[in-house]
């Protein structure tokens, strides 16, 4: 993405000035107060927002709802209650005609990894929250998109549960190395999980910070809660987002 | 829902003790209506009521030959009402322009007391079939038709931007998300729409009709023969209870989901 600007129709200025590079296979997660606009930026990357000015590429095209090599998680779980675990993992696969069979046991291996297993045929109704976005995680590892994009995936959770997926998330990834844009507001969520974490300023948002977390794969979230250079990095980078939040600009490396 | 199985206080079924409740009633009734026979001309008489209907049903068949012109012609309306009430509302979903011109014209069609029109239904459609037809397809199509509407707004619009972005076409999220979200609502329209699509055939059968309970209905009135009238209501109260109840189980099969 390069100068990216984002105007609403209502004359609220989301975006200015923001650029952002992400390697194949890198996980970046994109923290910012609330209102900054990291869900816009998200939005113009899947392609469910026009891209007013600046440009965006995802590979080497522009961005477009529908494209087979992205896939989009969102913080409700968003399953749908007519479908069981099993259907609603399959839904994408389903609707981007991909290998009945081969669909099947992918899904069934992944709801099984998200420890859903004996759950496969229950309905959404049946399930709790944290189980409900366990399913949406197959759902989205199911389509063979090379490109994820999470919006506050595990936003509407409560503490334990949030570290509980996190912890399944960082697995699933390990094992792929997809590409993934990870938008939260939770910083710790964001070093545990990424290589990179970007910090936004508030409203109109801009980068403000752009740093890697040097921490050894393969992580445990979980495990990392108790790592002292796990607290010395979030120090670090929640003094600069002290500093977004009171909106003083800094340049850091 | 599920009531039942709920057990009383004396462990007895409820449903033995509605029954006894109404075996009381009746037999109070009866009692009244033999203590003061002039009674039995207003509210009848059990006895009476009981033999009407059996004679009806199993013995002269009257009951049976009413009913069943009654219940094909609510079977007929209802079926063409939803049908064109669905299509309808699915137009309109797809089209809101098409709703916003339309809909003045629908309100002031549907808030006119149907029952106003059924002198021009019997003219145009004359005495038999037709005309009931029209009068419980008219109360039907607007009902199934508003709650098909209402159910194709309630969509979620996460579900369909998450459609979106895995690529599903237009279409495709019409007939898998907008539909499947709109099915429940539908569904008690369409509940809704049986009972009044036998409200319709009944009205206009009592206004003028050659067969039909409606028409027995008033002719029974008419001659003074209370049993009778009470008999043809406690079919219809069967039957609009019969037709709620396999509506519900249809419902809930379909719906399991919910």
């Amino acid at each position: 993405m390069s100068s990216l600007g984002h105007t609403f129709s209502g004359g609220v200025t989301a975006l200015t000035d923001f650029s952002l590079d992400i390697a194949p296979g890198e996980f970046v997660s994109i923290v910012g107060p609330s209102g900054c606009g990291k869900t816009t930026v998200l939005n113009l990357v899947a392609g469910l927002l026009d891209v007013q000015s600046g440009d965006v590429k995802v590979g080497t095209t522009s961005p477009k709802a529908g494209r087979h090599d992205v896939a989009y998680m969102m913080a409700r779980d968003c399953l749908y209650p007519w479908l069981n675990s099993q259907q609603n993992a399959e839904f994408g696969n389903m609707i981007r005609k991909s290998d009945k069979a081969d669909s099947t046991k992918r899904v069934l291996e992944l709801l099984e990894r998200v420890g859903l297993k004996g759950f496969e045929k229950a309905y959404p109704k049946e399930l709790s929250h944290g189980m409900r976005q366990r399913v949406a995680l197959a759902r989205t590892f199911a389509m063979a998109s090379p490109v994820l994009l999470m919006d506050e995936p595990f936003g509407a959770l409560d503490a334990q549960t949030k570290l509980v997926l996190a912890e399944l998330l960082d697995q699933l990834w390990e094992q792929e190395h997809r590409t993934v844009l990870f938008i939260t507001h939770d910083l710790a969520e964001a070093i545990a999980l990424s290589d990179r974490v970007i910090v936004m300023s508030q409203r109109p948002g801009r980068i403000i910070a752009n740093i890697p977390i040097e921490l050894e794969r393969p992580r445990s979230v979980r495990a990392l809660q108790k790592d002292p250079h796990f607290h010395e990095i979030y120090a670090n980078v929640w003094s600069l987002l002290e500093q977004a939040l009171e909106d003083k600009p800094t340049e850091v490396a | 829902m599920e009531t039942g199985n709920i057990k009383t206080a004396w462990g007895m079924p409820i449903w033995v003790l509605r029954l006894v409740l109404l075996s009381l009633l009746c037999l109070l009734w009866e009692w009244a209506t033999v203590r003061q026979p002039s009674l039995r001309v207003f509210v009848g008489q059990p006895s009476g009521i009981a033999v009407f209907f059996w004679d009806g049903l199993f013995v002269n068949g009257k009951l049976i030959q009413h009913g069943f012109w009654s219940i094909l012609a609510t079977l007929i309306s209802f079926g063409l009402g939803s049908v064109a009430g669905i299509l309808t509302g699915m137009m309109f979903a797809m089209s809101p322009r098409l709703e916003v011109f339309f809909q003045p014209i629908l309100i002031a069609l549907n808030s006119l007391p149907r029952i106003a029109l059924a002198p021009l239904f019997l003219l145009w459609f004359g005495l038999g079939m037709g005309s009931k037809i029209a009068l419980a397809f008219s109360l039907t199509f607007f009902i199934v038709l508003d709650s098909t509407v209402a159910g194709m707004r309630s969509v979620n619009p996460d579900h369909v931007t998450l459609a979106r972005t895995i690529g599903a076409s237009p279409g495709t999220i019409f007939r898998k998300i907008t539909l499947v979200s709109a099915l429940p609502t539908i569904f008690t329209g369409l509940r809704l729409g049986m009972i009044y699509a036998l409200l319709g055939v009944i009205g206009s059968e009592i206004i003028a009709s050659t067969q039909g309970l409606g028409q027995y209905l008033s002719f029974l009135a008419g001659v003074f023969n209370t049993d009778g009238v009470f008999a043809v209501l406690l079919l219809l109260a069967i039957l609009g209870s019969a037709i709620g109840y396999l509506m519900t189980r249809i419902e809930a099969r379909l719906l399991r989901w919910k």
